[in-house]
């Protein structure tokens, strides 16, 4: 069975905290619930930015995910 | 109550979308909305069309930088509130159209137009050079390899009576691209200007661990060239980096976009490519992709005079020998490629053989050719 | 700000094509950040090369998309533009606009960034160019507030859709182009402003064959209008074309190249030769033709589409970036676009294609690559779209045909010993 909302969230955000690459696909999340579809994954993971835990990070032409604190960006370095 | 600094996300508003297209037309687009019967274009630049209630929309249309400032916003709103009862649209190819509901209202608007001096040009339809749709260039890109706006800037001024008249064959639509990335769907235009790269990147230790997910630049890397590697910067300290496979490496930058401690941007190595031939309309021959017929030209601002007459070169040259309604595609493809090289006088080079994917597809494989000059 | 000696931007001044040079001094007079625009400007110019950085994390708080992060490389020299980052505002619509709001978005930009802008990028949106940081939750706040306007899309997000001016001002429309681009828009709005995806994903709705907003070259997902009866004659007209009382291509070619031949012109250039004349009467086999617009193009007083309307679906257009440039792949021949079902039969695709793309697309992969790596064959049936021979230009050219062991009498599972007894090494 598929994790809850918030399960699911947990786990997003606890791989954007301790993974080794600071910046990560939504895809990366993809494993923390084989159960979840793209589209759960994708879902949570916006919420957890909404929540103020994670950001976005973007390229321009391709957006990733990082735990506040974590991303490499100009202003933030 | 206006944005409270204190406390952002008071009253949010979120996803409502663009306003609504109809609130902008003017009555006699909403009046006539797919009861259009007809059109014509009674002179450069100014079209009819004729509804089947019996109604005409008379469109001028005027050239424009894509680059422009509010104070030139402002300047066509004041035409639009004059003579259109402040409505007006733009083009996909930045053109701006300003349309009246009668005949006897056009030349005001012209005449308008005219008098404030030549920053509105008349033109962009039928047989004629459109005004170019490119990218941001070295107003606003990272990745460039080339301007965009100084380019065509330079390319229009050559070739501004054919974008005011409509005397070519066929129309001549153009692009320009400043990178690879081609965010300007250069790839399939009559005439295509494209920023490439000639020298790959460098990599900078000092900052690469930092700035870089090193993963992610060696997967940016179509042709695996890029490959991690141990290194040592400035302090002693051993990090982890990436080598580049120079003779591997086809220029595209995909790896600098990842990773900013990749640079390869250069004033020697940097400058433009001419690519001819493409189309998107369905109209006679299908769809296609333009061809690279120059494979390099510096880059020398202001005014990039070689690629100016490299553009004009085959310009002219297809407007010579060309049927009528034959686009440049269509041109090269009847005369055949060895007669478009002898004809626009450009030589062929071995850049223009593909030994990228799906190559095979464009080497000759018939008897079938013409002899021109190429063979001795 | 002060001013900056730029010869080589005044250079560009010059010449009968309107000078984004000459607008930005302009623009400078009340914003004299863009002294700072022409002066980095002038020192690319004069080095050859770009003084931007990357983008980052700015951007709006909760959207991944709308906002493209800019930085300048020499900040000292050029504070004005230290931070110049650009606002995607998704366009109404086929880009009608009204002077009011038009005013109303100068005066808001006027406030909170640099004056400049781009009447649009390429994908359609209207670009405001060059803001700093703390600029962008004000702006994003007046902009929904006092306009009721959003941000477009940018990343891994759905794109801004965009559509040709259809049925607003062009006979030729077979589909309501803005109906479906703003529709389907207002329908996405979390995928425009959220990523959703491994990699960008465009939408674009052309009208006709024509295909005037490029759908077939750079669309992921495009609908180009078309219709599947007879095209309509009205041979009055076509009498009076014969006659010569009308133009070449609705007065688009010069009379230098002859006066209009219908001949010459229309039946020799038509690609399935499918039109022909009987006396004074232009007569089509409607089922020979392919729909490619020319003859309509020609004369369009006397041709008209036919009544019954619709769209082919094209799926998987891309920019070179890396494979290889892709046109879009037919892979519906024909849908109604239909507003009153909110667009049901397009909606079914596009999120079928979603599905599919979210869970097996690469990062930074287009989905026509992913169509190339899986091949068509594999996207047809994960689309459950029964496959015709519409969907190739050609049948393969080689044998290698992928069967699958249900397919073969017997299965694939065999005993090399009975092989073996019967056929002596």
């Amino acid at each position: 069975m598929a994790l809850s909302k918030d399960e699911l969230k947990a786990k997003i955000l606890n791989k954007a905290m301790t993974a080794a690459k600071p910046q990560l696909y939504v895809k990366d999340f993809y494993e923390c619930d084989p159960e979840s579809g793209p589209r759960d994954i994708k879902n949570a993971a916006n919420d957890l930015v909404k929540d103020g835990k994670m950001v976005f990070w973007s390229s321009g032409s391709t957006t990733m995910y990082a735990a506040v604190g974590r991303a490499k960006d100009e202003e933030h370095r | 109550m206006g944005y409270d600094p204190a406390n952002p996300m008071l009253d949010r508003i979120t996803d409502i979308g663009p306003p609504h297209y109809e609130r902008f037309f003017p009555p006699v687009i909403k009046n006539n909305y797919g009861k259009w019967l007809y059109h014509e274009i009674i002179q450069p630049g100014v079209l009819m069309h004729k509804s089947e209630t019996g109604d005409e929309v008379y469109t001028v249309r005027v050239g424009s930088a894509r680059l422009i400032s509010i104070e030139q916003i402002r300047e066509l709103c004041d035409v639009a509130d004059k003579h259109c009862d402040g409505y007006l649209r733009f083009t996909t190819r930045n053109n701006v159209e300003f349309m009246v509901d009668a005949k006897a209202k056009v030349q005001p608007l012209l005449d308008e137009l005219k008098g404030r001096g030549n920053r509105f040009p008349v033109g962009g339809t039928g047989a004629c050079v459109s005004n170019v749709v490119h990218t941001q260039g070295w107003i606003h890109c990272h990745t460039p390899a080339t301007d965009a706006s100084g380019v065509v800037k330079a390319v229009m001024d050559e070739l501004f009576d054919y974008f005011t008249t409509m005397k070519l064959p066929a129309k001549c639509k153009m692009a320009l691209a400043c990178c690879l990335n081609m965010c300007g769907a250069v790839h399939a235009s009559d005439i295509a200007i494209l920023g490439v790269h000639r020298k790959p990147p460098m990599v900078d230790d000092e900052t690469i661990s930092a700035v870089c997910e090193i993963p992610l630049a060696i997967s940016a890397c179509p042709l695996g060239a890029v490959k991690p590697r141990k290194a040592t910067n400035a302090a002693g300290q051993e990090i982890k980096s990436v080598s580049v496979n120079a003779e591997r490496c086809m220029f595209c930058g995909n790896c600098y976009t990842m990773c900013p401690s990749m640079p390869l941007a250069d004033p020697d190595g940097d400058g433009c490519a001419i690519l001819v031939g493409g189309k998107v309309s369905n109209s006679r021959s299908m769809p296609t992709f333009s061809k690279l017929v120059i494979p390099f030209l510096p880059n020398n601002p202001p005014r990039w005079p070689e690629v100016v007459q490299a553009v004009k070169g085959i310009l002219e040259a297809w407007a010579k020998d060309a049927r009528k309604y034959e686009r440049i595609g269509e041109w090269a493809e009847r005369i055949g490629w060895e007669k478009f090289f002898e004809k626009c006088d450009i030589p062929f080079t071995i850049k223009s053989v593909d030994d990228y994917r799906l190559a095979y597809d464009t080497w000759r494989t018939t008897t079938q050719f013409k002899f021109t000059s190429h063979i001795k | 700000m002060p001013k900056h000696d730029t010869p080589m931007m005044d250079e560009l001044e010059k010449g009968p094509w309107p000078s984004f040079v000459t607008d930005l001094k302009r623009q400078a007079v009340k914003n004299d950040q863009c002294w700072d625009i022409l002066g980095q400007m002038e020192l690319s110019f004069r080095d050859k090369m770009t003084h931007w950085k990357h983008g980052g994390i700015v951007g709006v708080f909760g959207y991944g998309g709308g906002i493209v992060g800019r930085y300048s490389d020499v900040p000292e020299q050029f504070p004005g533009v230290a931070h110049f980052h650009t606002v995607r505002l998704n366009q109404p619509s086929s880009k009608f606009y009204n002077t009011e709001m038009l005013r109303k978005v100068c005066d808001l930009w006027e406030r909170r960034g640099s004056g400049m802008t781009n009447m649009h990028g390429s994908t359609g949106d209207l670009v405001l160019l060059g803001t700093r940081t703390d600029q962008l939750e004000p702006l994003f706040y007046e902009l929904t507030h006092d306009l009721n306007w959003d941000l477009g899309g940018s990343g891994s997000n759905l794109r801004t859709p965009a559509c040709c001016l259809g049925k607003a001002r062009c006979e030729f429309a077979c589909i309501d182009t803005q109906a479906v681009c703003h529709g389907l828009t207002m329908k996405y709005q979390d995928e425009i402003h959220r990523p959703a995806f491994p990699y960008k994903f465009k939408f674009k709705f052309s009208g006709c064959p024509n295909d005037c907003v490029a759908a077939i070259a750079r669309s992921d997902f495009s609908l180009i209008g078309t219709w599947r009866d007879n095209i309509r004659i009205n041979q009055a007209e076509v009498k009076k074309y014969v006659a010569g009382e009308y133009k070449n291509n609705a007065g688009g070619i010069s009379e230098s190249f002859g006066k209009f031949n219908i001949k010459k012109d229309v039946i020799n250039l038509c690609p399935t030769r499918c039109m022909w004349m009987e006396g004074e009467e232009l007569k089509i086999d409607d089922a020979e033709c392919t729909r490619c617009m020319h003859c309509i193009n020609a004369m369009p007083r006397a041709l008209r589409p036919g009544l019954v309307k619709g769209a082919s679906v094209m799926c998987g257009a891309k920019a070179p970036i890396l494979d290889g440039a892709q046109m879009g792949t037919m892979i519906v021949p024909f849908v109604k676009v239909d507003p009153d079902t909110e667009f049901e039969e397009v909606v079914f695709y596009i999120e079928k294609i979603w599905d599919w793309w979210m869970e097996v697309g690469r990062n930074r992969e287009r989905v026509g690559e992913t169509m190339q790596r899986v091949g068509l064959p594999t996207f047809l049936k994960v689309m459950e779209i029964e496959p015709i021979p519409q969907h190739v230009k050609r049948p393969r050219e080689n044998p290698y045909v992928f069967w699958a062991e249900e397919e073969v009498e017997g299965g694939w599972q065999r005993n090399v010993q009975e092989f073996r007894a019967k056929h002596k090494m």
